[in-house]
């Protein structure tokens, strides 16, 4: 028995008789001609539609890709955007942080300045520099006897409004919002004037900050001497 | 006699009578006492003259550890509330070299004596407990060191506000020491 493959699905068992060989034979060239009758046919239908589906197709992938691309783009436009000057603010605050602490409260001791004024203060080459509006007072490094750093703690509602809200809170529970505090560092510089006058200015800044600015002072060649710090108010028993 | 008789209390209410008309005579006529008779007034030290203030900064004692913005503060303070009197011509601040030439100086003195370290959260949460508080000896002295006059101060913050503010309270004590003195 002979199977004739005349195509993937095309496989024809042929037996090899002494009645039906020429039967078997016809019945084989039949089916030749027919497979390739109907390769034929295939060929000439793809040969005839797939030029136009195929450029179809091309045409909505290529838009396809073409929105993509604007799509793509405009994400990154938008994201370079608004990115960049978060970066840019970034690297200048990065900048700017070495040299100027913004919320700081001088609580007394600079001239022209108001106690509990609240303003920036700067590191400059000179010294110190603090400017609330308008009004700035300076503090050159030459001048500066001794730098003192301390810890504190300070409530986070306060002031006469904070304490009017703490006393309108009925059942006491504005002695409640009285526990809620924060630590600060305060910065207590003593320097000199022109005439050799003692000066002495506190300022309260945020943790960390204190040290850092008594550091760089220093590094500019301010003096300091060694202290004895007492122990923070809120950690005594 | 029975008791509650008119007889009986016409006898008891004019012996009353009688005793509370002896004393109202025997008050009369005895010497007046000195206690209810106002004495000689206190005699007032006099007050100083002076066209200008220095003053001075004071080291604490050894033993006793004064945080040093509590002392700068203390310092500051006393030199705002001094300007405020507008007693003198001017204030120096300690160690300026333009007071050598002044003749009638006056030297001040804030010398600390103690300090008791509160804590706002403790005053605003128990209303009594966690004052802060410090106390000095203000000295008015001359110039060849002749104390003046002296006093002892404190100043507080018992209830609201934070523990810097017992130095603005101990300064307006100081200022007022000053307006007693010149």
């Amino acid at each position: 028995m002979l199977i004739a493959v005349l195509g993937p699905k095309t496989k024809i068992p042929i037996q090899f008789s002494d009645d039906s060989r020429i039967w078997a034979w016809s019945r084989v060239k039949f089916a030749v001609l027919r497979a390739e009758e109907r390769n034929k046919r295939m060929r000439t239908r793809s040969a005839q539609f797939s030029p136009g589906v195929w450029s179809k197709q091309r045409k909505i992938a290529w838009r396809l890709l073409q929105l993509a691309g604007l799509l793509v783009s405009a994400i990154g436009v938008v994201f370079v955007a608004t990115a960049g000057p978060v970066f840019s603010q970034q690297a200048t605050s990065q900048a700017s942080q070495a040299t100027s602490v913004q919320h700081v409260k001088c609580v007394i001791g600079l001239e022209n300045i108001k106690p509990n004024t609240k303003g920036t203060l700067s590191l400059l080459p000179s010294g110190l520099e603090f400017s609330a509006g308008k009004s700035k007072a300076d503090i050159s490094t030459a001048s500066i006897q001794d730098i003192f750093t301390g810890q504190e703690s300070r409530q986070d509602v306060s002031g006469p409004a904070g304490t009017l809200a703490k006393a309108g809170i009925p059942y006491g529970g504005g002695r409640i919002v009285s526990l809620f505090s924060h630590n600060v560092e305060v910065l207590t510089v003593e320097y000199v004037d022109s005439n050799g006058g003692f000066h002495g200015t506190v300022f309260v800044l945020s943790p960390g900050k204190a040290t850092e600015l008594k550091n760089k002072l220093v590094a500019q060649g301010a003096k300091v001497t060694n202290h004895v710090q007492p122990p923070p108010p809120e950690q005594k028993p | 006699m029975k008791p509650l008789t008119p007889a009986a209390f016409r006898s008891n209410f004019s012996t009353a009578l009688g005793a509370a008309v002896l004393l109202m005579v025997a008050s009369f006529l005895s010497p007046p006492s000195s206690l209810g008779k106002p004495g000689p007034a206190p005699q007032q030290p006099q007050k100083l003259t002076a066209s200008a203030i220095q003053l001075e900064r004071s080291d604490a004692p050894d033993d006793l550890v004064i945080p040093e913005d509590t002392r700068v503060a203390v310092y500051e303070n006393v030199i705002l509330q001094l300007n405020k009197t507008k007693k003198f011509q001017h204030v120096y601040r300690s160690g300026d070299r333009t007071a050598d030439s002044v003749p009638d100086l006056v030297i001040l003195r804030v010398v600390p004596q103690a300090f008791k370290a509160g804590s706002q959260k403790q005053r605003e949460v128990t209303t009594v407990t966690g004052a802060t508080s410090i106390k000095v000896k203000v000295q008015f002295a001359s110039r060849d060191g002749k104390i003046l006059r002296e006093k002892v101060l404190e100043g507080k913050v018992r209830f609201y506000g934070e523990n810097l503010r017992a130095t603005y309270d101990l300064a307006k004590k100081v200022a007022a020491a000053v307006n007693e003195t010149f």
